[in-house]
């Protein structure tokens, strides 16, 4: 029982992390009906804002996290500006997007073991690192602090996407972008409003994932992992996401624990296609028609 | 096809620009890792490090080899730590740039495919710490120009068996590996072959997948088997990370590696989670043999050197040795000049052995983790 | 210049062409987006290993002769994709493509853990056999095949699939059929590479076959143009060296290889051969055009002479 209940809070803890990266892709998603490869690269990078935030520059915590968020924005929409909106222009098929998101996310990492270097780094101690033992259980300090940050910024956004004018411009886009456009709205802006969400929560998923674990260039692989939760929880839904994402942490957790950790993604990988054979659009996905 | 032939001239065109021209008392020698992709810090390390060693030969005067005194040119390729990069990397230093003599790699995986290219070259590899068997004799027979300055995996996981056994008095074990990682499936294969012989049981056998960042399930299933020692066999960031957890999770079984282990980066990510723990190492730092390399390198490139840095060093020692015995700047004089070569390197004794090309009756040596230092505990030889 | 390094280079664009030509026509031609092709190069790779290694090694083959290993490799990545294709080809867009990226991760999560074939600790001792002419020949009958294959009625029925699934049904068109017909065969493909790429490396190992593969292959494809067998065949080789002729570059050139991609999709959306094909009646059609356009040129000429004549 001990174990039981340990496991699931490691499946949680697991899951939360790719639920912070995983929620970016699907906001992305439900507007551009791509999966946006840089994403990955994009929280690596907020990972090392936030390093250097905290040792170059010595800032405080707050300080440097709003740095880190603010500064994958601008990061995510120049990936926008350089590497989609010329595509978007041109009406190129899904896939064009695809590739030019890849090129994007060897870019950045490549651009990092260029410049910064392929080390590792280990960030400061913000927060105590020791867990808060509950009886046999332990419970990271860090796990509870990024699920109350993640739950605030996740109402936040549903706030802003449910209750401002640009939000709804956003839901109503994310129906349908050329019939949005004929409402009136100014599409572009949507789109850069979209990415740089997107890159506000990379910022913030990037820096809670390097105190949790470390900063190092390849951090964008793990995001793989998120993607496929994406997919699991129905991609273009934010709710769907989360709890995608909270599923593969707990289907992991339990299949490396209970069965074999030897075949752990070989049987979350056949959960997740036979989720998909079941539901084809995932658990909470919204049904895409095929456009001509 | 016309136009298949096309892009193989345009090809072939770029490429030939890069070639230089050759001077005939400059000595070529290649250097192959991984500059990018998750291998580079040691490949960063291990260039530096052959660097510095040939750009200090080349400032006393060069080296006499029959009678004629050489300098020497450096060509380090990058090979993302993969496989394919390294044959095609192989090709390149051999047939274009036509060295003498390669450095290099780090990762078996990435030694193995050299060996038939190396064999039609005629160009001698000395592996800096690829420790799987196979990377110099496969099927019973010795590649003849494969050679490397590391002891090898069945060695290094019976000396971790060994000492556990003997000196650590564990009678149970746990074992987590990377189950997608060559070294790491090497190792816990021969640690648990020699810590069963030995009368010891491995109570829990748990794995995971490059790239992983949290181990606390596979964790929590070892907290439950109560292992005396928990064997990790991989590298630092993983040791660190899964090592944290550990203690997180309440574990307080003795941790115990292998040479994935030693780095700064281990003890300023791995802090008290490591302290006590046991791994067994190429060399002892504080070995009065290594402080002058140690202090060169950190004067030249303001960090530290990493453990492949001091490999690197003794297979450009034994490269040496070996061009000197050879008396000529010959690929193929110079692997017959590697066999039975003794070299004193500063990780130890080489003595390559012309069966194996494997150095010899390299002890290993057991290092504490005390206080955030690397404490020499024993050469520690396993039988 | 060094013919052993450019031929090596060459070979491998061969072995990587025969794998690009396989998912340009589930890619290209039939328009479904796989993440999972270098799942069944490593089933050609291993099973092709398995057939050709000498007995006496470890692991242990078969010790049979090369062109076995081919046919062998390419039955087994076949045979595989047919079931995978059972349950997943039913899924769209984004969710297919997830689907066989959880299979390609599957089969090397697999091969990393059988010990028979070696772990991941590799399988070293393949023969040498992947000489260039086999390459070569390879390749000719990979283009020949496919350049029949989607001018066939099957092609035809694959490239209204990919068009317009609904209206490709409605005309009677078994659209599932279609799509698994070039799945298979586009998986035949990738297992034949798998055979040539493991008797070129003579050493395999399940690490060689990772997602960062699949994804490579995919860029290959687009890259070449969507639709365009030539495209194809142009995009393996310029993909493939590219990566060399940036060595100069030095840490750099992957930061470069990113922008060239990024930079290629921006600029020639439709990739490098943009829907143009090099088919034998496109080069004759092209060179007719030309002839026709010299000839007038030449009679022009002539009048304009000889009207100076005159």
């Amino acid at each position: 029982m001990v174990q039981f209940l340990q496991q699931l809070i490691n499946g949680l803890s697991i899951g939360s992390v790719y639920a912070l990266m995983a929620v970016g892709y699907s906001l992305v998603y439900s507007i551009m009906n791509f999966s946006n490869f840089a994403h990955g690269g994009v929280i690596m990078l907020g990972a090392y804002f936030g390093f250097f935030g905290l040792t170059l520059l010595k800032l405080p915590f707050a300080v440097a996290f709003l740095l880190a968020s603010f500064g994958t924005l601008l990061v995510a929409i120049i990936v926008e500006r350089i590497a989609y909106k010329p595509l978007r222009e041109r009406k190129a098929p899904f896939l064009y997007f695809i590739i030019s998101a890849m090129g994007a996310s060897i870019l950045l990492e490549n651009l990092v073991i260029a410049t910064i270097g392929p080390t590792f780094r280990t960030y400061p101690e913000v927060f105590p690192k020791t867990p808060i033992e509950l009886g046999p259980l332990a419970i990271g300090r860090l796990d509870l602090i990024i699920f109350v940050i993640s739950a605030v910024s996740l109402s936040f956004l549903i706030f802003f996407i449910d209750k401002t004018k640009l939000g709804k411009a956003i839901q109503a886009a994310s129906y349908n972008v050329k019939a949005c456009a004929l409402m009136g709205v100014n599409t572009d802006k949507v789109i850069l409003t979209v990415f740089g969400l997107g890159g506000f929560l990379a910022g913030i998923a990037g820096v809670f994932f390097g105190m949790k674990y470390t900063v190092y260039p390849q951090i964008g692989n793990i995001t793989t992992k998120s993607f496929i939760a994406a997919v699991f929880g129905g991609l273009g839904s934010l709710p769907g996401a989360v709890l995608g994402s909270v599923l593969l942490g707990i289907i992991e957790t339990f299949v490396a624990g209970y069965l074999s950790s030897q075949f752990r993604d070989l049987i979350a990988f056949v959960i997740l296609i036979a989720v998909l054979v079941l539901r084809p659009t995932g658990i909470m996905g919204k049904v895409t028609e095929d456009k001509a | 096809m016309k136009k298949v032939l096309f892009a193989a001239l345009a090809v072939a065109l770029v490429l030939a620009g890069c070639g230089g021209g050759g001077d005939s008392n400059v000595i070529k020698v290649g250097w192959l890792g991984a500059l990018t992709g998750d291998q580079a810090v040691w490949g960063e390390n291990e260039l530096n490090t052959v660097k510095m060693l040939f750009e200090e030969y080349n400032a006393a005067g060069g080296i006499e080899v029959g009678g004629k005194k050489y300098q020497f040119e450096v060509i380090g390729y990058d090979n993302k730590g993969d496989a394919q990069e390294s044959v095609n990397v192989t090709k390149r230093l051999t047939g274009q740039d036509k060295v003498v003599a390669i450095i290099g790699p780090n990762a078996s995986g990435n030694a193995i495919p050299m060996a038939p290219i190396l064999e039609q070259a005629k160009v001698p590899d000395i592996a800096t710490v690829a420790t799987n068997p196979k990377v110099t004799v496969q099927d019973g027979k010795v590649k003849p120009y494969n050679f490397r300055v590391c002891f090898i995996d069945p060695y290094q996981g019976a000396v971790a068996a060994g000492f556990a056994y003997d000196k650590l008095n564990a009678r149970t074990a746990a074992v987590l590996y990377d189950v997608s990682d060559d070294y790491s499936q090497g190792l816990r294969e021969f640690f648990k072959i020699n810590f069963e012989k030995k009368g010891g049981t491995i109570v829990a056998d748990e794995s995971f997948n490059s790239g992983d960042v949290d181990f606390r399930p596979q964790l929590s299933k070892i907290k439950a088997a109560n292992p005396d020692v928990i064997f990790m066999p991989y590298f630092f960031k993983e040791v660190a990370l899964s090592a944290n957890q550990a203690r997180d999770l309440g574990i307080n079984a003795t941790l115990l590696g292998g040479d994935g282990w030693p780095s700064d980066q281990l003890i300023s990510m791995g802090g008290k989670a490591v302290e006590g723990s046991y791994f067994v190492n190429h060399l002892d730092y504080a070995d009065p043999a290594v402080q002058d390399f140690k202090s060169r390198y950190k004067a030249k490139y303001g960090k530290e050197t990493e453990l492949n840095g001091f490999l690197a060093h003794d297979a450009v020692l034994v490269f040496v040795e070996g061009l000197k015995k050879a008396g000529k700047p010959n690929g193929e004089a110079i692997a017959k000049a590697l066999e039975g070569i003794d070299v004193q390197g500063i990780t130890g004794r080489i003595h390559i052995s012309p069966e194996t090309h494997n150095p010899e009756g390299k002890d290993a040596a057991i290092l504490k983790i005390v206080n955030g230092q690397y404490i020499f505990q024993e050469k520690y030889a396993a039988q | 210049m060094d013919w052993t390094y450019i031929q090596g280079i060459l070979m491998l664009a061969g072995i990587n062409m025969i794998a690009v030509l396989g998912l340009s026509l589930l890619t290209g031609f039939t328009g479904l987006f796989s993440f999972g092709h270098a799942g069944f190069m490593a089933i050609g790779a291993y099973v092709g290993a398995w057939i050709s290694a000498s007995p006496a090694s470890t692991p242990a083959g078969m010790g049979l002769p090369f062109i076995l290993a081919i046919v062998g490799g390419g039955a087994a990545a076949g045979v595989v994709s047919y079931f995978i294709g059972r349950i997943s080809l039913n899924l769209k867009g984004d969710y297919f493509c997830i689907a066989t990226l959880g299979f390609g991760e599957a089969i090397r999560l697999i091969f990393n853990n059988v010990n028979r074939f070696g772990g991941a600790r590799g399988w070293p001792g393949v023969p040498s056999n992947s000489s260039f002419l086999a390459i070569l020949i390879a390749d000719i009958v990979a283009v020949l095949f496919l350049a029949n294959l989607v001018k066939s009625r099957h092609g035809r029925n694959m490239i209204a699939v990919r068009e317009e699934e609904l209206a490709a049904q409605i005309a009677g068109i078994d659209v599932f059929r279609s799509k698994m017909t070039s799945l298979v065969i586009s998986a035949v493909y990738a297992g034949v590479a798998g055979v040539f790429f493991a008797h070129y490396m003579t050493f395999i190992q399940p690490k060689m076959f990772s997602l960062t593969k699949s994804t490579e292959l995919t860029i290959i494809v687009i890259f070449g143009g969507l639709g365009s067998i030539s495209g194809s065949v142009l995009g393996a080789l310029v993909l493939t060296a590219l990566p060399e002729v940036l060595r100069a570059f030095e840490i750099w050139r992957l930061v470069f290889y990113g922008a060239a991609v990024i930079l290629i999709m921006v600029s020639r959306p439709k990739g490098l051969m943009g829907g143009l094909e090099l088919t034998p009646s496109g080069i004759r059609k092209w060179t007719a055009e030309r002839n026709a356009l010299r000839q007038a040129k030449a009679t022009l000429l002539a009048e304009d002479s000889g009207r100076k004549e005159d």
